[in-house]
């Protein structure tokens, strides 16, 4: 027997909006625990044991032949769809408690007051890396209430990844963009997802195709190639990105905020104060020069030292806040005084003095001396010739070490092609 | 992949710093395999052709190759990883020269700018055939 039922409200609101009389339906069962979980339709992922239901339009119970083992009668009245649950026993069927799932207009009325959920159900944000930034934040907007996601990333769950990542050792070896899908939709199951799993230094006309219609995008990723490849979309199409990243062995990391018209990733790098990021992959790291080919295989594992998750938290919970910011920016929502505070293009980070920030003061007695666990921010002045976000490039042709070659005694050359 | 507007910028570029027009060419701009053909003379006098792979310039570090299989002071082929002789694994039997770290990387840095590095590694591998030294002995690291 079951002890606590759940039964999606969503369902029976459709099913009493339907014509069909009887349906067969789903229920779930946690293994020895007693809780049920009934739905019209299968579940992708299923957990625990499956049994028959049978949702009907019956008055009574007593009128159903079938041998389903959980009942459920729909009636509407009033325009209000309601449902009574009945499970068979070995006396006939005895009728249950059960609590609804909530459907979608109730799944965030807990949230009433800071942030509506109809601010953000059609907000479409597209999140470009899913690995411990990405997937974190995924995780966080569907919380909030974001409801169209598109998710970029061609690597799969990895042993590496478990320490940080919010998959488990059950989902080794899977796409992290269905990883991520199922979480989005465990937090809010009427979200709607897009799974590109494929690498956007490669598929930029998909990246395109869907920043069209969106209104933020996440840049998750771990290396500067995509950045700035996500960099020109977002200035192409006029669209906010956030970008976050973290710095070796996650001792600290910045958080940067493209608007339109203001400086760019390509500008925040040219600007040349930032630290060298946290490697945290060797393979992709060798793939794209971050660790040279000729660095052996020893030293390349001791280049790669990850932080812990909870040194990444707060600059992933800053790009989930910033974001929230920006989607719900000129909307009545309960974030709004965050405007006047979160006003920077760049935050930075420390979570240890180390390093990059050996020189920072201890917390305790810190005054107005930079210091640890703590944010600042930078406004980045834009590069009016940056090669991403300007129309007047200017490229970097000075020489090296003051060296410029000759080279108009090479008129009498013959090229080679 | 390199645009028309940086492939044109480039191009200026190459013209400013006086590169004679048979110099150089770019082959295959606008196509998924764009790339930069350039000779370099050594102060020696020795004429090297460089090809410099457009396909993921500027957001990326360019694949740069001198267009055959050099030898290093101990006559081996210089057709794998090494952080002394600044050289990465070779392809196409051409030599493979590591000319910028990510780290110093930026969409900025310009076709020419290479150039002038990859000079530098030719008078520095020059000067290792002469002496023996490895060419990071004339050359830093870049990050």
């Amino acid at each position: 027997m079951a002890d606590i039922i759940y039964i999606n409200h969503q369902d029976v609101i459709n099913f009493a909006a339907s014509t069909v009389e009887e349906l067969d339906a789903y229920a779930y069962e946690w293994e020895g625990e007693g809780v049920v979980h009934i739905h019209l339709h299968p579940l992708k992922h299923s957990f625990g044991d499956l049994s028959k239901v049978s949702f009907s339009r019956a008055s009574s119970v007593s009128t159903y032949e079938g041998d389903s083992r959980f009942v459920v009668l729909v009636a509407t009245k009033e325009n209000i769809a309601s449902a009574t649950l009945f499970e068979r026993t070995s006396d006939g069927y005895s009728e249950k408690d059960y609590v609804y799932i909530p459907s979608q207009e109730d799944l965030y009325s807990r949230n009433e007051g800071l942030l509506e959920l109809d601010i953000l159900s059609k907000k479409k944000v597209i999140i470009v890396g899913l690995g411990s930034f990405g997937s974190q934040i995924a995780i966080e907007l569907a919380k909030a209430g974001v409801g169209v996601f598109s998710l970029f990333d061609f690597d799969r769950v990895e042993l590496h990844n478990l320490s940080r990542h919010t998959c488990n050792a059950n989902e080794l070896g899977r796409l992290k963009t269905d990883a991520i899908e199922d979480a989005i939709l465990g937090k809010n199951p009427y979200a709607t997802v897009k799974k590109y799993p494929v690498n956007i230094n490669e598929h930029l006309y998909l990246l395109e195709k869907e920043l069209k219609n969106a209104d933020l995008m996440i840049c998750a990723t771990d290396n500067n190639a995509s950045r700035y490849n996500i960099s020109k979309a977002l200035v192409r199409h006029k669209k906010i990105g956030i970008f976050g990243r973290a710095i070796t062995r996650a001792e600290g990391g910045d958080v940067f905020r493209y608007r339109p018209g203001g400086p760019c990733y390509g500008c925040l790098i040219g600007a040349d104060f930032l630290p060298p990021e946290e490697i945290t992959n060797v393979e992709s790291a060798r793939g794209d020069g971050r660790i040279p080919a000729y660095v052996s295989a020893e030293d390349a594992n001791a280049i790669v030292q990850v932080g812990l998750s909870s040194d990444i938290q707060p600059i992933c919970n800053l790009m989930v806040k910033i974001s929230l910011l920006e989607l719900s920016r000129g909307l009545n929502s309960g974030i709004n005084s965050l405007e006047d505070d979160l006003v920077y293009d760049c935050y930075i980070w420390a979570n240890r003095r180390e390093k990059n920030y050996k020189e920072w003061h201890p917390f305790f007695q810190a005054g107005k001396n930079r210091t640890v666990i703590r944010w600042y921010g930078v406004n980045v002045p834009r590069n009016e010739g940056c090669a991403i976000c300007s129309h007047n490039v200017e490229l970097d042709v000075s020489g090296v070490g003051g060296f410029k070659p000759q080279v108009d005694d090479l008129g009498d050359v013959t090229l080679e092609l | 992949m390199i645009d028309q507007q940086r492939y044109q910028l480039e191009k200026g570029v190459l013209c400013q710093e006086h590169f004679p027009e048979n110099a150089y060419r770019f082959v295959g701009i606008g196509t998924p395999e764009p790339y930069l053909r350039i000779a370099a003379k050594s102060n020696s006098g020795k004429v090297y052709t460089l090809h410099i792979d457009l396909k993921e310039f500027p957001e990326q570090i360019p694949e740069v190759y001198i267009t055959k299989m050099l030898k290093d002071y101990h006559g081996n082929n210089m057709d794998h990883p090494s952080a002394s002789l600044h050289t990465l694994s070779s392809k196409n039997g051409w030599t493979r020269i590591c000319h910028y770290g990510t780290n110093a990387w930026t969409p900025m840095v310009s076709l020419y700018r290479i150039y002038v590095k990859c000079r530098l590694w030719i008078e520095a591998y020059e000067a290792h055939l002469a002496t023996g030294n490895n060419l990071d002995y004339y050359l830093i690291h870049a990050h």
